[in-house]
């Protein structure tokens, strides 16, 4: 049962999630900088919800207050080439 | 109430290190830390663990002493930390004026020892052969490192742990304890916590910490934004930062172009072990607000792209922003404050404090448990910003 996958992008298993979570991590942040989970493609949309449950089963903190992972603008992965264009600040 | 020797506020990389080296040296310490372990700017930064970016001088010196306990911190620590000398650190350098005013900061940089050169284009993508053809040189420390910050920060956390500190998250210190001018503890909403030393090491918010102690001190957040890209395959070595990093740095006189300056847009990219790329470069006054904005984002990236064209077909897929504590004149505040007896600050390190972070647990270790460092650091003392006090 500890061995299940939480984070299937970067597959952290239930039980490195537990270990974070007894190291200090109060928060889905605080787990994604201990074990990597939530740092995958799909960043943290899987796992996200999953690893909020958990915190808020081994702290006992209530799952309303558990901060979400920090907000991030792409929706879904942007080529670096789409960015800029027209007065791009490179040749000055 | 609590007792220990020692309380310190604020559980970040310099908290962690200090509580590191007092532990060690027999001292009780407990950590107060409001949110995690990684909340604040160890959480979101890049590991540059070099001399080239130092301010000449003092700063210098001191990062002369810090990078070389980087060689043994490791074993030390007895956990991973992922240092590495890779090829180097280097900036890429776009026109003439940028080499001028680069050349003039390594000549001073240089009077303390240190290896850092200017080399040519075909030097510099002989070493970095994915950057662009498009450049006029570089300045190159070949001596210069990286870190990953998270596992150092963690790794100083866990020794400090096993030697018998403390650590206390989601605490928030609200006010101290001060009793006949001197500061004998802490409060939280829920407890009180005496020591015979507190140290404030509270990173971007150590201003206003130090405010609930009725002292003014000018440590300002100084944002930077972070994008982070798909794993690539291996892509670069060295830790890069455009030149304009060191020019925003150590020479904002000479930049007239208002949006450069607003958002202090220069490049820093580095490849981490796990593939993805790394890119930064943003230093922004906008309080502590920590969304990422568009137009900061746009221009760091498209910088990105200037430097390493190949760059353009690889994917962004997540941003996120950290606070570096900024100082004045660009030094931390390190040491006691002679107006308020049982107060220690160490912060301020603005965007050197992962490379500082060993010397400044040493040293103020030793402050407070020997009552003076081994290595002089009064050029850092916190009473520099602080007037005589008024009677
Ligand atoms: C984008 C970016 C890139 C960077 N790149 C590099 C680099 O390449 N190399 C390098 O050496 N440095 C770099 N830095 C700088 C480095 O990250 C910082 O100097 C360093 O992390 C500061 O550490 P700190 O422990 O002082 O502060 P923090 O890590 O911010 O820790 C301060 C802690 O204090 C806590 N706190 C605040 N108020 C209270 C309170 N009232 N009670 C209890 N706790 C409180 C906070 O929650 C936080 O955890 C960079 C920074 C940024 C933002
Ligand atoms: S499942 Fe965790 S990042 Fe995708």
């Amino acid at each position: 049962m500890d061995d299940i996958i939480i984070c299937r992008c970067r597959e952290v298993t239930r039980s490195e999630i537990i270990a974070a979570i007894r190291d200090g991590a109060v928060t889905v942040d605080g787990v994604k900088r201990r074990t990597h989970a939530g740092m995958g493609l799909c960043q943290g949309k899987t796992c996200g919800r999953l690893i909020e449950r958990l915190i808020a089963q081994e702290t006992g903190i209530n799952p309303a207050e558990i901060r979400p992972q920090k907000s991030r603008m792409p929706v879904r992965p942007v080529r670096i080439s789409s960015f800029g264009g027209e007065n791009s600040d490179a040749e000055q | 109430m609590r007792n220990s020797d020692v309380v310190i506020i604020g559980g970040g990389i310099i908290g962690c290190s200090t509580a590191w080296q007092l532990a060690k040296k027999g001292k009780s310490v407990i950590i107060l830390e409001r949110n995690d372990v990684l909340s604040g700017a160890a959480g979101a930064t890049d590991g540059v663990v070099g001399y080239h970016t130092k301010k000449p001088g003092q700063q210098m010196e001191l990062a002369i002493q810090s990078i070389r306990m980087f060689d043994t911190l490791e074993e030390e620590l007895g956990e991973p930390i992922e240092y590495g000398k890779c090829a180097g650190g280097m900036q890429p350098v776009e026109d003439k004026m940028q080499w001028d005013i680069l050349s003039g900061i390594v000549e001073e940089q240089c009077r303390s020892g240190v290896d850092i050169r200017m080399i040519s284009a075909e030097e510099a993508r002989r070493i970095e052969p994915q950057l662009s053809e498009n450049i006029y040189g570089a300045l190159y420390s070949p001596t210069g490192g990286k870190i990953n910050p998270l596992k150092l920060t963690l790794a100083y956390f866990h020794a400090a742990k096993r030697l018998g500190a403390e650590f206390i998250g989601r605490s928030e210190v609200t006010g101290f304890v001060i009793e006949d001018g001197v500061c004998k503890g802490v409060r939280t909403r829920d407890e009180e916590y005496r020591a015979g030393a507190v140290v404030n090491c509270c990173g971007a918010w150590a201003g206003k910490v130090a405010a609930l102690a009725g002292l003014s001190l000018p440590i300002r957040p100084r944002k930077g934004q972070l994008a982070v890209t798909e794993p690539v395959g291996p892509f670069m070595k060295a830790t890069i930062q455009c030149a304009r990093y060191n020019v925003i740095k150590f020479r904002p006189e000479t930049i007239t172009d208002e949006n450069i300056l607003r958002y202090g847009s220069s490049l820093s990219i580095e490849q981490q072990e796990d593939g993805a790329m790394i890119i930064g470069g943003t230093r922004e006054f906008a309080d502590y607000e920590e969304e990422n904005t568009f137009a900061a984002i746009d221009t760091m990236i498209k910088r990105a792209a200037r430097f390493f064209p190949l760059l353009e077909n690889v994917s962004v897929i997540r941003f996120f922003s950290g606070f570096r504590p900024y100082t004045p004149d660009g030094m931390p505040l390190l040491g006691p404050v002679s107006r308020l007896p049982g107060f220690y600050m160490a912060a301020g390190h603005e965007g050197d404090g992962i490379a500082l972070s060993p010397v400044t647990g040493k040293l103020m270790a030793e402050y407070i448990a020997d009552g003076k460092p081994t290595y002089n650091i009064d050029a850092f003392s916190p009473d520099r910003f602080l007037s005589e006090p008024s009677a």
